[in-house]
């Protein structure tokens, strides 16, 4: 196993009236090259600033501590050193001697916008802010910084947010193809008719001249897949991507990134709320509570043996189709 | 006799020279005391039903019987007085309140609305209702926006059965709630059921919670009922094209230990 | 930080802030520092101003103390502004959430009349009106609303028209609130920012307009304004340019003071509704 990505001590705060409000509290965690890693956690776990954070995402205003470092094999980078996956949360101390050297905290103002990833919203969950404006360049350690788009696809939860009104879904796509791919428009164009067949969507060819609002919620999300994985990038990122769908259509999301990440050999990282989704889809899952990391496991391991009683909590809230009823379905019948 | 009856109801609307049926030609009807689930994909035409039943849209054809009388006859001063009986709570428990309200200024519409309590004594009312929720009565002064999402979703119930209604329109109520949350709820939504025989129509696309909360449900596919029937029955074993897709859809969590 | 705070730390609010505290310091000591009529004669005509100092601006053809008339029309421009600025809003505010919340025929028999309003001139009507019934501090006042309540009116109704399909006002119906009460208790109250967001622009053409007003004689005759000051100073120009310069100075340092301010208070409400 090889990290793509290396979390340490990582720490996200946010400024709010003055204060400051800790998003992300020291967090180490290893995304291993291939894998299928599921962040978990409900409504101010951290989870949508910790998908921002690795994209290099996070608003202005945002205060970054700790560290990323990147592997990335093919982009030129140095070797991977040998970093085995650190999977234990409460090994916070091996990183401490770098936890002084914030990698992207200098020039950071006040500045504030409303994109910001906030903290205290309150118990409602599936919802994140997710404009994609006055982003901070993503700055990490080492020499190689991920590029958004390039190296990182990242699908978001509203599509219609994240898809421009105004511009056909085909040049949509092409732009992020000929961007880093370094395409001329026909081939960015034929690039673009490609994917949208490799996501599916029905009769490509008009689908590349439609615009958004002429799609339904499923297609708009299969378009923004399509534009994120178009310059094949290293690591997929879907943000509660399913989350405003209704449970057919997330079904044939979820179908969708499985195959599309196998086929590329992308690794993924699915950010939700729901850990049934979540472990259908992942081989790993880490569970977020209030900033901090909880558990980290193999999904096996999570599911049936959790060591955490938060972990426990989430799977009991969990209502299948095999749960016990609620109801007393004799007191009305009696 | 039953409390709810919808007979053919039809909405449609204009989209582009095309008319299309939201809501095409649908019956059914609800118990007192009962849950009646109405689930599927979006689109099917669920929360028009929700908005029909409640005449914040207007229906083409069929009829709306409720407690009795044609609900779709009245209107003015009499539709208004109904209401009481009818009630509704949103997905977005922040989208339903007014964002420069409080929380005492919310439970204070019904009752002054609806003549239930005299300025005097509306405070202890609305301090009453607080507690039935589950809630303290300090929060009672607090602004809807300072409060956590699971709380405001008690508010905007307390807020219902203010006006003791016999049937509450419950529109995606828990969908978008934390799962420790939803849990809650669900348990509260339930005792009140026992305790004041409110029925409740409830709108949902998780077939997991219909199951564990509805008596009977009713499965729609764009905007024309599919299948009805007991809710274990239905979705343990559905007979429709849509009953299947969904059961088929639904996350599963296999908790045998490795 | 508190929204005073963060209202001072614009530099615009605070210039803004100067210069409308400076003018309505004048407008509340005009009677305190010089009391008895401001029309009165007070000296020698036209004594230019920095001579003697017990007249420090001067005296106009009149021998009238130029500095008492300016503080005294500092009032007449200030509550001019401000009272045509608030009526234009509330009836604007009012027909807007009325067209908009009320929709149909409602609505287009108002809209209608908003753009009949809108297709005369502002200045010219309030000229119309004052010619027609006669120059007075209320009929100026009603003169300049009449002209100005159309923009609020047409963002009220712009934004009415997105509030009325949110959730709450559904609950409000739900609950079996009267549509007049949603109308004005749940829907314009949350339809006030964007409109108040324009009083200053407002404010500060309804000084304007005002002036231009009294600079046509259209002015309430018993009281000084600035226009009137100017008009006066008019026949004189060549060779005391000061009168029309003096008030011509302080109205230009109104209408920034009252935008500086305007924009200030924006800002501020922008940023705080940025952040929740």
């Amino acid at each position: 196993m090889t990290a793509l990505a290396s979390l340490r001590d990582l720490t996200v705060t946010y400024r709010r009236d003055g204060n400051e409000v800790a998003a992300l509290r020291r967090i180490n965690l290893d995304i291993v090259a291939g894998e299928r890693l599921a962040i978990i956690g409900e409504s101010g776990s951290g989870k949508s600033t910790l998908a921002l954070a690795i994209a290099g995402l996070l608003p202005r205003s945002a205060r970054i501590e700790g560290r990323i470092d990147w592997f990335l094999p093919s982009s030129g980078a140095k070797s991977p050193p040998s970093v085995l996956p650190d999977i234990s949360p409460s090994r916070g101390e091996i990183g401490s001697s770098t936890a002084g050297s914030p990698i992207a905290s200098s020039a950071i103002g006040e500045t504030r916008n409303e994109g910001a990833i906030s903290p205290l919203e309150g118990e409602m969950s599936g919802r994140t802010e997710g404009g994609a404006k006055d982003r901070q360049p993503s700055t990490i350690a080492r020499d190689y910084k991920p590029l958004g788009g390039r190296d990182i696809g990242f699908v978001f939860q509203d599509p219609s947010a994240s898809l421009d009104p105004v511009m056909a879904v085909g040049k949509q796509i092409a732009e992020v193809a000929r961007t880093h791919l370094g395409l001329t428009w026909p081939q960015a164009y034929a690039k673009a008719k490609s994917l949208l067949e490799r996501v599916r969507l029905p009769d490509p060819d008009s689908a590349l001249q439609s615009f958004p609002h002429q799609l339904s919620g499923g297609q708009k999300q299969r378009v923004a897949i399509a534009a994120a994985i178009a310059a094949s990038p290293k690591l997929l990122i879907a943000d509660e991507a399913t989350s405003a769908l209704d449970t057919i259509v997330q079904a044939e999301i979820v179908a969708l990134i499985r195959r599309l990440v196998a086929e590329d050999g992308m690794t993924l990282l699915f950010i939700s709320h729901d850990i049934a989704l979540a472990a259908e889809l992942a081989e790993r899952i880490a569970v977020f509570r209030h900033g901090e990391l909880l558990e980290l496991g193999t999904t096996a391991q999570i599911v049936g043996a959790p060591t955490q009683a938060y972990t426990r909590t989430l799977l009991d809230a969990h209502i299948g189709l095999d749960a016990a009823p609620l109801l007393s379905r004799a007191g009305l019948n009696a | 006799m039953s409390l709810l009856t919808i007979s053919n109801l039809t909405k449609r609307y204009r989209r582009g020279g095309k008319t299309i049926a939201a809501v095409d030609d649908v019956s059914f009807h609800i118990d007192p005391g009962e849950t009646l689930a109405l689930a599927g994909p979006s689109g099917s035409g669920k929360s028009t039903i929700a908005r029909l039943v409640l005449r914040l849209i207007e229906s083409d054809a069929g009829r709306i019987e409720f407690e009795g009388n044609d609900f779709l006859a009245l209107g003015g001063a009499a539709l208004r007085a109904r209401r009481a009986r009818l009630q509704m709570v949103f997905q977005d428990p922040l989208a339903a309140f007014n964002p420069r309200a409080t929380v005492a200024r919310m439970l204070d519409d019904p009752l002054r609305i609806h003549g239930i309590a005299s300025r005097a004594e509306r405070p202890r009312r609305i301090a009453a209702l607080l507690e039935r929720v589950g809630l303290t009565t300090d929060l009672a002064p607090r602004a809807i926006h300072e409060i956590s999402g699971g709380q405001r979703q008690r508010v905007a119930i307390a807020r219902a059965i203010a006006t003791k209604p016999s049937l509450i329109v419950l529109d995606e109520a828990v969908s978008a709630l934390d799962v420790s949350v939803r849990g809650q709820i669900l348990e509260l939504l339930l005792d009140l059921q026992r305790q004041e025989q409110i029925a409740y129509l409830f709108i949902s696309h998780d077939l997991g919670v219909v199951r564990a909360i509805a008596h009977r449900v009713v499965l729609l596919e764009a905007g024309q009922l599919a299948e009805s029937g007991d809710a274990h029955a239905v979705i343990d074993a559905p007979q429709s094209a849509i009953g299947k897709a969904l059961v088929a859809a639904a996350p599963r969590l296999n908790r045998t230990r490795p | 930080m508190s929204p005073v705070r963060r209202f001072l730390s614009t530099p615009e609010a605070v210039a803004g802030t100067i210069l409308l505290t400076a003018l309505i310091a004048m407008a509340l000591s005009a009677s305190l520092l010089f009391p008895g009529d401001p029309q009165a004669i007070a000296g020698p005509a036209l004594l230019p101003p920095f001579q003697d100092w017990s007249l420090p601006l001067g005296t106009d053809r009149l021998g009238r103390d130029v500095l008492a008339e300016l503080f005294h029309g500092a009032r007449t421009s200030l509550a001019v502004g401000l009272a045509a600025a608030a009526a234009a809003l509330a009836v604007g505010s009012v027909v807007g959430t009325l067209a908009g919340f009320a929709g149909g025929l409602v609505d287009e028999v108002l809209m209608r009349i908003t753009d009949a309003f809108q297709t005369v001139p502002s200045f010219l009507l309030a000229l119309a009106f004052v010619s027609v019934v006669g120059p007075s501090l209320g009929i100026v006042v009603i003169a300049i609303a009449l002209g100005t309540w159309t923009g609020p009116a047409r963002v009220a109704r712009a934004e009415v028209l997105s509030i009325r399909e949110r959730d709450y006002v559904a609950s409000a119906r739900a609950i079996g609130m009267h549509p007049l009460a949603i109308a004005f208790r749940e829907v314009l109250p949350n339809a006030l920012p964007p409109v108040l967001a324009m009083s200053s622009v407002i404010v500060a053409a309804a000084i304007l307009t005002e002036a231009a007003l009294s600079f046509l004689g259209l002015g309430d005759p018993n009281r000084v304004t600035w226009g009137g000051m100017i008009a006066e100073g008019r026949a004189v120009l060549r060779t005391a340019p000061f009168l029309s310069i003096v008030p011509g100075i302080a109205l230009v340092l109104t209408v920034l003071g009252v935008y500086l301010a305007g924009e200030g208070i924006v800002e501020t409400t922008a940023v705080r509704r940025g952040l929740s």
